[in-house]
């Protein structure tokens, strides 16, 4: 019955009655951002960033409170806002920002998840939003000076964290600048996602399941 | 088709008996649906898919013999009743035992068996119960659930209500409020899980299992209630467990599982509600019509399909118009400069509550107070035995010798017995706990250090036989009387703040100040402190790497960090431990000092540093050998738990005023000017019996303790199980006063 409910509700967006469906499905989400690299935050090769390193592997050791280490590393976006973050950046630079994207509150989670010793990898995702949300969007972002490569007209360019659960290749995926676990069974709509890669060691094959979805390592998987 | 639904309070914390005539409106388009309320107040009676409503007057004047024939009269007529109030079906459990066909609630045997917190009947399915106590037990037990339990617990009522209490005086105040409210001592604290909070859902009759949904919630009230979800069948291995559990049940009627979802994906049991819940629609809108599927099961009449179905559900406010026949009654008059209308429970149903609990205790609403429920240690008896009451002006603080020596010595022996051939663990006495010289002399012939945060302190310990080299200096206040700091080498200081740091680095430099060990003490990420040097961002730790360049190479690095475990907890305090031991990691990589001595803090309630503390602080060690291979020294600092069972503090009645069938107010001559930390903790009181001379240990009762003072706050002791024998003049014992109690305890009334 579940799964009949989605289809339905897959199939109303393909109809075109969910929201800006015109332009998504003209064309595959991922196009844009196909070879698009994942961000990784630089390193001074001095102590000044591994001070920033060690600052944050230590800070979210104590800010898991005694709780268990698959738990999302809230902390981080509650310290950092989302906004406009001007690459190149370094870790001695990234932990001292008021705002960062979500590129550079992805590579945090990940250093965080890293640390505790829990199998992480960084992801690409493309989710769809409105263009009144994404024209809003390039405004601020052009107001900082910073690309706006990320959207491409309802669709934007996002990064999180594919957290491995230990059971049966089973991953989920964490939106680190919006502090919560995306739900793998939501399609669609407003904030909806629309296409994973999963980065790991280069031509690695290993799949993983999210949900009743099935990725492949390192490859554009459109939801 | 006639249905009755009960339970329409639409309030934030709402009732099933709306979503449920939805539901059954959408399943039998032409049934006749009669609501029922038990007040004019809850709001649902004014929806549009009631036929009719039988409104009764509220549960606390209801007479329930004549409406349980008038339920009897329209259930034997054929009307079928979808109960949303879990009192009423429990009361129905006792008015039908064996049920009847056509109420559509469990029966009473079933309803036993989902009884929170235990919920016996949950044994098959994939689920666990948090850890829970009855609040029949003795504070200091209640309070020691709490401390294993990290202050992150829930007390709960015996059928709704749960708040968070994360000290004890939240503690004391909730439960005061809650056992009055429902009159019972019967309430239960509960630890907290966290995570996601999910709920399966289903209708059974006679052992028959007809369908179940699970629903995540998406979307919370302020209470946590539900305020979006979503809604997919229940995973095949949990339905297969449940079946089961309903055929054994031989449940009749809805029921939902309520659970947390934690981040291993393990699930707790929190309750099983014997009805539908409040967002029983929601699931009618995913295509799961329950309330349709237990009518159609209970009557064999098809219920219509469904047609457009989302997986996902939300709630809106909605206004509707008020039925011409039920006006909306007046609100009441806000108390004289009260604030608020009080309008909680407007069917009566606390009231209902504790009719229902009159009938199972026989008249009584309560079963017997428990009596001598808290241990108090046979050398704390022993001790107090010894002393001469004849000479002691009360209140005064008693000396417990052979507890407090048995306890020094213990400590001294773990220490030896943890100690290695590369790591030299140590006990320091924290001057402050207790500065009497009784401990302080205990402390030094236990080979312990001595710990001061001023030189007042510093001095007094070396008037008490400590040698300069064994003094550890700590504080922020260390230069307050620095003339009374010695000239000759002491054992460490830590500094508390960069500026402290920079202060002792001119003092080591001129030799106003001379120490083995220079260090640090960290402040504690993530937990409130006003002590030590900050460490929670990027820059402050960046200060503090940079300052401890500046700590002469002469002297040993240390790190001292100190979190009471009475307050945090004892899982959070040995996380916070863990935590630290990674921070200082980091320091020794940063700052390319090593770290020699590690001086640990604990505030430990005694309880929790007694027990199993072999294993646990050989742990410790463990641990800081693989994060600071070069720490050759790891002092503890246990004061709390040492000096608290050391003294008691002896008191006397003053005058008893007995409340008939409410309270006993005991007037004393101790005061919280001598039990300062009456309000952090809870302590184990013994009465004498004048008579015989025989001591006893108090348990729960309706007593309580007034102190001598003029003072509102000044209660010493609440809800305590007083003799019905004592009588003014009554020595009474207040254990577990040596730490705090004592020091800080103050002169106060006294002319």
């Amino acid at each position: 019955m579940s799964l009949d409910a989605v289809k339905n509700a897959t199939n109303n967006f393909e109809n075109g009655s969910g929201i800006g469906t015109a332009t998504a499905s003209a064309k595959t989400a991922f196009d844009k951002w196909r070879d698009f690299p994942i961000s990784r935050i630089s390193h001074h090769g001095q102590m000044c960033c591994e001070a920033a390193r060690e600052w944050l592997a230590a800070m979210d050791f104590s800010q898991l409170n005694a709780g268990s280490d698959l738990t999302g590393p809230r902390w981080i976006r509650q310290k950092y806002n989302w906004g406009p973050t001007t690459w190149q950046i370094h870790w001695c630079e990234a932990v001292r920002q008021r705002a960062l994207d979500c590129g550079a509150q992805a590579a945090l989670a990940q250093e965080a998840f890293e640390a505790r010793g829990v199998e992480s990898y960084q992801c690409q995702l493309v989710q769809q939003y409105s263009k009144e949300a994404t024209e809003q969007w390039s405004e601020r972002w052009n107001g900082a000076e910073t690309s706006v490569f990320w959207i491409d007209d309802d669709l934007i360019y996002h990064e999180g964290c594919a957290v491995a659960t230990g059971k049966n290749n089973e991953i989920k995926l964490w939106d680190a600048s919006a502090a919560w676990w995306i739900n793998p069974r939501q399609f669609g709509g407003y904030g909806g996602l629309r296409a994973v890669r999963i980065f790991t060691t280069p031509n690695d094959t290993a799949a993983f399941k999210w949900g009743e979805h099935s990725f492949k390592a390192n490859e554009w998987q459109k939801i | 088709m006639k249905i009755y639904v009960s339970g329409l309070y639409c309030g934030t914390n709402p009732q099933p008996g709306v979503g449920i005539a939805r539901s059954v409106r959408q399943a039998y388009p032409d049934a006749t649906i009669v609501g029922v309320e038990y007040s004019n107040r809850c709001s649902g009676i004014h929806w549009q898919d009631f036929d009719d409503i039988w409104l009764q007057r509220p549960w606390e004047e209801l007479n329930l013999d004549s409406h349980a024939e008038a339920v009897k009269k329209v259930l034997d007529a054929g009307g079928l009743w979808i109960s949303g109030i879990d009192l009423e079906i429990m009361w129905f459990g006792d008015i039908f035992p064996d049920g009847h066909p056509n109420l559509l609630t469990p029966p009473a045997g079933a309803l036993k068996q989902v009884a929170k917190p235990e919920v016996s009947a949950h044994k098959g399915l994939p689920v666990k119960i948090p850890v829970y106590v009855s609040t029949e037990l003795s504070d200091w037990d209640l309070h020691a659930f709490c401390r294993q339990n990290d202050w992150k617990v829930w007390l709960k009522g015996p059928y709704y209500d749960a708040v968070r209490t994360r000290s004890w005086a939240e503690f004391q105040d909730m439960h005061h409020r809650l056992s009055s409210a429902w009159s019972t001592q019967k309430l239960f604290l509960q630890s907290h899980v966290t995570g996601y909070e999910e709920s399966v859902c289903f209708c059974a009759y006679r052992g028959e299992l007809l369908g179940a949904v699970q629903m995540r919630k998406r979307d919370l009230t302020e209470m946590s209630k539900t305020w979006a979800g979503d809604v997919t069948e229940v995973p095949a291995e949990y339905a297969a467990a449940l079946r089961k559990v309903v055929r054994d049940l031989n449940w009749t009627g809805g029921a939902e599982l309520e659970m947390v979802r934690d981040p291993n994906e393990q699930l707790w049991l929190l309750e099983m509600n014997p009805r539908f819940p409040a967002w029983i629609h929601g699931g009618t809108i995913a295509g799961y019509n329950l309330p349709g599927k237990l009518i159609e099961g209970a009557t064999g009449v098809k219920a219509q399909a469904i047609t457009e179905i989302t997986e996902e559900f939300t709630r809106v406010v909605l206004e509707v118009p008020v039925r011409n026949e039920f006006p909306l009654p007046p609100l009441p008059e806000p108390f004289a400069g009260g604030i608020g209308h009080s309008l909680k429970h407007p069917s009566g149903l606390l009231g209902f509550a504790n009719r229902l609990h009159a009938a199972e205790a026989n008249g009584n609403g309560n079963s017997k107070v428990k009596e001598e429920l808290a241990n108090v240690p046979a050398s704390f008896i022993e001790d107090i035995k010894g002393v001469e009451f004849d000479n002691v002006q009360t209140p005064s603080f008693l000396f417990l010798e052979k507890t407090a020596s048995a306890l020094f010595e213990r400590a001294a022996r773990l220490s030896k017995k943890l100690s290695t051939d590369d790591i030299q663990v140590t006990n320091a006495y924290s001057m402050k706990t207790n500065p009497d010289k009784r401990l302080v002399q205990l402390a030094y012939k236990a080979g312990f250090l001595a710990e001061g945060i001023s030189p007042l302190e510093v001095d007094k310990a070396l008037k008490n036989g400590f040698k300069p080299e064994q003094i550890i200096l700590n504080g922020p206040g260390k230069w307050w009387h620095k003339e009374f700091l010695p000239k000759e080498p002491i054992h460490a200081v830590f500094c508390d703040s960069v500026a402290d740091l920079k202060r002792v680095v001119a003092a080591l430099e001129t030799g106003e100040l001379k120490s083995k060990i220079a260090g640090v003490r960290l402040r504690t990420p993530n937990i409130p402190s006003r002590f030590g040097i900050p460490i929670d961002t990027p820059e402050v730790f960046n200060t503090l790497i940079e300052s401890i360049k500046l700590l002469p190479r002469e002297c040993g690095f240390g790190v001292h960090f100190h979190m009471a475990s009475s307050n945090v907890g004892v899982g959070q305090w040995w996380h916070l431990f863990e935590s630290i031991l990674k921070w200082c990691g980091s320091i020794e990589a940063l700052s390319g000092r090593t770290i020699e001595l590690l001086d640990v803090g604990g505030g430990w309630f005694p309880d929790d540093w007694h027990e199993d503390s072999d294993t646990h602080f050989a742990k410790a060690i463990e641990k800081v050998r693989e994060y600071l291979p070069h720490v050759r020294q790891i002092v503890s600092e246990p004061g709390k738990a040492l000096a608290q069972p050391s003294m008691a503090l002896a008191m006397r009645i003053l005058e008893i005023q007995d409340f008939p069938g409410a309270a006993t107010d005991v007037v004393v001559d101790g005061s919280i000017a001598e039990l300062p930390m009456y309000f952090f903790y809870p302590h184990r009181i013994l009465h004498q019996n004048s008579e015989t001379g025989a001591w006893k240990t108090l348990g729960r009762g309706r007593a309580y303790l007034l102190g001598r003072l003029c003072m509102e706050h000044d209660v010493v002791a609440s809800n305590v199980g007083l003799p019905d024998d004592a009588k003014p003049g009554d020595l009474l014992v207040f254990c577990d006063a040596g730490a705090y109690d004592r020091s800080m305890s103050y002169v106060f009334g006294r002319g």
